[in-house]
């Protein structure tokens, strides 16, 4: 008599557990994932060569991602042309564009992002110089000051840096050369973005830490 | 009186008395018969010794005795055949009589519990299939799904490192293997070998391998097979008992302890279980494994309640992981990679010391599995069962990067599970079941990953119904099923530069199975069956997208190839404008065993064919912004497997068996005439146990000796590395024949060994894995690229039982 209802009540228990659990904490139907950006990327890297003595001869070489995201990667652009026996100083501006006509002008020959959309990655590194460094390497003896071919082969080597960080290692975000007064032509000249968390050090090298980038230019000096 | 028996599950509690004397044909052996369920007697049963022919019928009490035996050790044949004409339902039809095959081992104990004599799944009677028992499972809870049911013939598994790892069936893995969790389809975000199930074994009661395409009873994706995870039982009328156990582990410094108790009254039963495991990094015989540690937590528990008509089982289980990967596998430069892939062992700088640290490359999951299921017996002829399930499945990995304290995946998948099952009563001599099924999932991207999602957002909803009868005259049974899916997906995702992209789709299609069993000759059993089956692609296949781990994987919608043969992937393609098709499979797998006195054999042979099979291949070597990665592609073809199990054990003496195993497997892809990827090499394995009574102190001791040795796989595509990538001038497009990175590794030779003691209320064991401390590396473990496999890994276990009488 009793024990039927019972039947009956335990049996609900499992019917209402199941139709709590078929609908409770239901989701919207129709979520779109939420536009994502990536604030950690170089979409567009550029060297800036200034004459010491001149500042308005700047040489520029640029480096392009042109699909973000996509497949391709970071494209060199152009070659470095600079004049022979002269001495420059070699900035970057690293940018992260992701504005929406990114898309739109892939394969519109360089033109200029808006920068007002653009994220200053360059920034972000001065601010983080401690965990980042630039290594270089180029055509032996291409510069008269740095002699030698860079110092990605060898931490030691020289670079004439002109910024440090709080414990006194190079940076690289701004650096000196001389050229040489003999002329190349199909030369390279590499720069290399090492991230060392934890791993800068004076003695710490281009093959310690990860590569931001690793980008080959042509190098030509006449 | 009234027993009703578990639906799948037959089994019954013996207590033996063995009364062993020095001259031959004088032992003797007597039992008792309970319902496992109820614990009391099942009467008049009959109970052969297969060796010999002997047999009696037990009393109204179930109790048996028979004497004037041969050898100490026998094999019961239990068939409860008058007994169960009134009552067991299914069971008693038309000379259907439930065999039990026992075998026994006498122990030096007046009691003996054998539980657990499956009767198989309904529709697939006819298939090949091994169950694994809850004490091999528990021989070592630190394991991975897949590594505890490695040792099956025609079961291999393929792997990302030492925590992520997924079973392969007869060369096919991932979703084409359905994994069936506490009755319902485990729903995680299931992509290729990237992932592995999260579920943790110190839980799982027994786990069932089905070899064949069982998708008519199971959906879509058991096409290549089915793992069938039971928890608890449940079982009422139990004492409270429990169970503390605690182990370690040399390699990785690991530690785990556990717990379990239960108690089962007249009327319902609980469980309760819980679980901590602890992995710092392994090591290989030269060098640290950086960041290959895991940790993880899990908590189960059940609740029964049964009455006369019905028995209502409702389960909570939680799995909470921390799984690493291989810092040596993430690189940010192209020269970086091309030295790892050239170099014997990691860069130094990724070879740290031993820490338990997880750091980022890592997987956090957590997966919640509430269900609830009713059994409702109307009738001594039929029942109808009604379960359902919710799952949430929550996922975020991290990946070496500048913004590496952000997720680089971040996903909530929610699954809904409701199916009705119709065990029918007996017509014109049918034994079948019906049965109705909705599945549902809902993924859904968490926001704050600051990358082009990797999966896109997604709903998909499948309405099934199935039916599979069986027909049984005399030694011979039919079976056969039939099974219609209706599937729809909805897709949201994000291009490259941000748009949104949808997708509307929908599957309907037929699965069907035949099969027949045939025993003869007593010992003699032959089962074919035949299966179709379909699977539509699912999620990652066509939209993966981007990097994930070490690599880049593109899915089939989400690339192509420009006029220039060039790799583009700024567009999505809508499914229905692709000619992307689902996958057919058609399986045949035939199975002979031989049970004689001391020897036994089974031997399976399969041919497996796939229309529009859909694999992953590599493309090359891609800078993505984020660094150069290895890049992958999906890509369908027309595919062959044909393949051999064979298993042969042999008792080598009263307390010594051995076993013999051998799989080997042969896959072609078709339409290409060329090798596939990833593809199982041949095992040869031995295993030698020696299962001694009373040794020094402990009441009884198990011995194990393994080795085994994996060939070298000769059937991998030809090797591009990413020096011949990057400065050669091959080009790649997917009419180029398939290649891998790195050359498939040589054969190695393993050693396993384990000792297995019993003392009062003690359990314990000593196992060594890689006992020569080899180094090797698995063709099937992704991290091959990087490192070696972990060294030689000494395992310590304790386990302690404890019971409580409150009759």
């Amino acid at each position: 008599m009793n024990k039927m209802n019972k039947f009956r009540k335990y049996s609900m228990i499992p019917m209402l557990a199941a139709a709590v659990l078929l609908t409770g904490c239901e989701k919207e139907e129709d979520e779109i994932p939420e536009e994502e950006h990536d604030h950690e990327v170089f979409t567009d890297v550029k060297l800036i060569f200034t004459n010491t003595q001149d500042s308005s001869d700047v040489v520029e070489a640029l480096a392009q991602d042109p699909d973000y995201e996509g497949v391709e990667e970071l494209t060199v652009l152009d070659s470095i042309n600079l004049d022979a026996d002269k001495t420059y100083t070699l900035t970057f501006e690293i940018l992260n564009v992701h504005e929406e006509e990114h898309e739109e002008e892939e394969g519109e020959e360089e033109e200029e992002h808006e920068d007002e959309h653009a994220e200053d990655i360059g920034a972000e590194i001065a601010e983080e110089d401690d965990e980042h460094q630039f290594f270089f390497a180029f055509s032996n003896d291409a510069f008269s000051n740095p002699l030698g071919d860079g110092n990605i082969d060898n931490a030691a080597d020289a670079i004439n840096y002109n910024d440090s960080d709080d414990n006194g290692n190079p940076v690289g975000l701004s650096t000196s050369w001389e050229t040489s007064s003999s002329s190349l032509s199909g030369g390279y000249f590499t720069v290399r973005l090492q991230h060392q968390p934890g791993v800068k050090t004076a003695s710490s090298g281009a093959n310690d830490g990860d590569s931001d980038f690793d980008l080959t230019f042509v190098l030509n000096i006449e | 009186m009234k027993i009703t028996f578990q639906l799948f599950l037959l089994g019954n509690i013996l207590s033996l008395n063995i009364f062993a004397q020095s001259d031959s044909c004088t032992f003797s052996l007597s039992g008792k018969i309970l319902d496992v369920e109820t614990k009391e007697p099942v009467p008049y049963v009959s109970v052969v010794i297969k060796e010999e022919g002997k047999g009696t019928i037990a009393n109204e009490k179930g109790e048996f005795f028979i004497n004037g035996l041969c050898s100490q050790s026998n094999t019961l044949i239990i068939s409860c055949h008058g007994y169960c004409d009134s009552v067991c339902e299914h069971n008693h039809r038309h000379g259907k009589v439930p065999h039990i095959y026992l075998r026994q081992k006498v122990v030096d104990v007046a009691t003996v519990t054998i539980k657990a004599q499956v009767n198989k799944k309904k529709g697939t009677e006819s298939i090949s299939q091994v169950t694994i028992d809850e004490k091999e499972l528990k021989s070592d809870v630190t394991r991975s799904l897949a590594l505890s049911i490695e040792d099956e013939q025609g079961v291999s598994l393929i792997s990302v490192g030492s925590n992520v790892q997924l079973p392969i069936i007869h060369g096919l893995y991932g979703n084409r293997i359905l994994i069936l969790n506490n009755g319902i389809k485990h729903g995680f975000q299931n992509w290729g070998k990237d992932h592995a199930p999260e579920i943790d074994i110190s839980s799982a009661n027994k786990i069932t391998i089905i070899k064949g395409a069982a998708g008519v009873r199971f959906g879509p994706e058991a096409l290549g097979g089915a793992i069938i995870v039971e928890p608890n039982p449940l079982y009422l009328k139990e004492d409270f008992s429990g169970e503390v156990r605690s182990g370690f582990q040399t390699n990785g410094k690991g530690y785990n302890s556990g717990f379990e108790i239960g108690q089962g009254k007249k009327k319902w039963s609980y469980f309760l279980n819980g679980n901590y495991t602890k992995i710092g990094d392994r090591n290989t015989p030269e060098y640290m494994l950086t960041n290959s540690g895991k940790e993880e937590f899990s908590f189960g528990s059940g609740v029964r309640y049964r009455t006369k008509m019905l028995d209502v089982k409702t389960y909570y289980s939680l799995i909470d992981q921390n799984l690493g990967l291989l810092r040596a596998s993430f690189f940010h430069s192209a020269n970086a990679i091309r030295q790892a892939f050239a170099a014997d062992q990691p860069d130094s700088a990724y070879i740290l010391p031993f820490s338990y640290t997880v750091n980022e490359p890592n997987q956090l999951t957590q997966h919640h599995l509430a269900k609830g299921e009713v059994k409702w017996t109307y009738s001594d002829h039929g029942n109808l069962v009604f379960r359902a399930g919710k799952q949430l499945n929550k996922r975020k990995e991290f990946d070496v990067r500048r913004n590496s304290s952000k997720p680089i995946i971040d996903l909530d998948l929610i699954t809904n599970d409701a199916q009705l099952e119709w065990n029918h009563p007996d017509r014109f001599g049918l034994d079948g079941m019906i049965g109705i099924q909705y599945f549902y999932q809902d993924n859904d991207n968490n926001p704050g990953t600051n990358t082009t999602p990797f999966i896109p957002n997604y709903n998909t909803g499948r309405y099934s119904a199935f039916l599979v009868e069986s027909k049984r005259i005399g030694e011979h049974l039919v079976e056969a099923g039939l099974r219609v899916d209706y599937e729809s997906s909805n897709v949201r995702g994000r291009e490259t530069n941000q748009d949104i992209f949808r997708d509307e789709y929908s599957f309907t299609n037929l699965t069907s199975s035949i099969g027949y069993v045939k025993n003869f000759k007593k010992s003699h059993s032959f089962r074919t069956s035949f299966g179709t089956a379909w699977r539509a692609p699912n999620m990652a296949e066509l939209f993966s997208f981007g990097q994930h781990g070490f690599k880049n994987s593109y899915g089939l919608l989400r690339y192509y190839f420009n006029d220039e043969n060039k790799l583009k992937t700024d567009q999505v393609t809508n499914l229905n404008e692709s000619n992307v098709t689902p996958e057919k499979g058609y399986k045949l797998i035939n199975e002979l065993k031989i049970n004689n006195k001391l020897q036994s054999h089974s031997f399976a042979v399969y041919s497996h064919y796939l229309f529009n099979f859909i694999y992953l291949r590599p493309y090359g070597l891609i800078g993505t912004f984020r660094g150069p990665q290895p890049t992958f592609i999906f890509d369908q073809t027309d595919a062959l497997f044909l393949g051999a199990d064979y298993d042969w054990s042999a008792e080598l003496g009263n307390y010594l068996e051995g076993t013999f195993g051998i799989s080997y497997l042969w896959s072609r892809n078709i339409t290409d005439k060329e090798t596939l990827i990833n593809q199982p090499p041949v095992t040869v394995s031995y295993k030698l146990i020696w299962q001694q009574r009373k040794l020094w102190k402990f009441s009884s001791s198990r011995i194990l000796l393994k080795p085994f040795y994996r060939f070298e796989q000769f059937q991998a595509p030809r090797t591009l590395t990413p020096e011949q990538l990057t400065e050669g001038d091959e080009v790649i497009t997917l009419e180029s024949e398939i290649f891998d990175f790195k050359a498939a590794p040589e054969g190695y030779f393993m050693l396993r060994v384990s000792w297995e003691w019993e003392w009062n209320s003690f359990k314990g064991s000593v196992s060594v894995n890689n006992v020569l401390n080899t180094s090797y590396r698995d063709y099937l473990n992704e991290m091959r690229y990087f490192a070696d496999a972990p060294g030689r890994n000494i395992l310590f276990s304790l386990n302690y039982k404890f019971n409580a009488n409150n009759k």
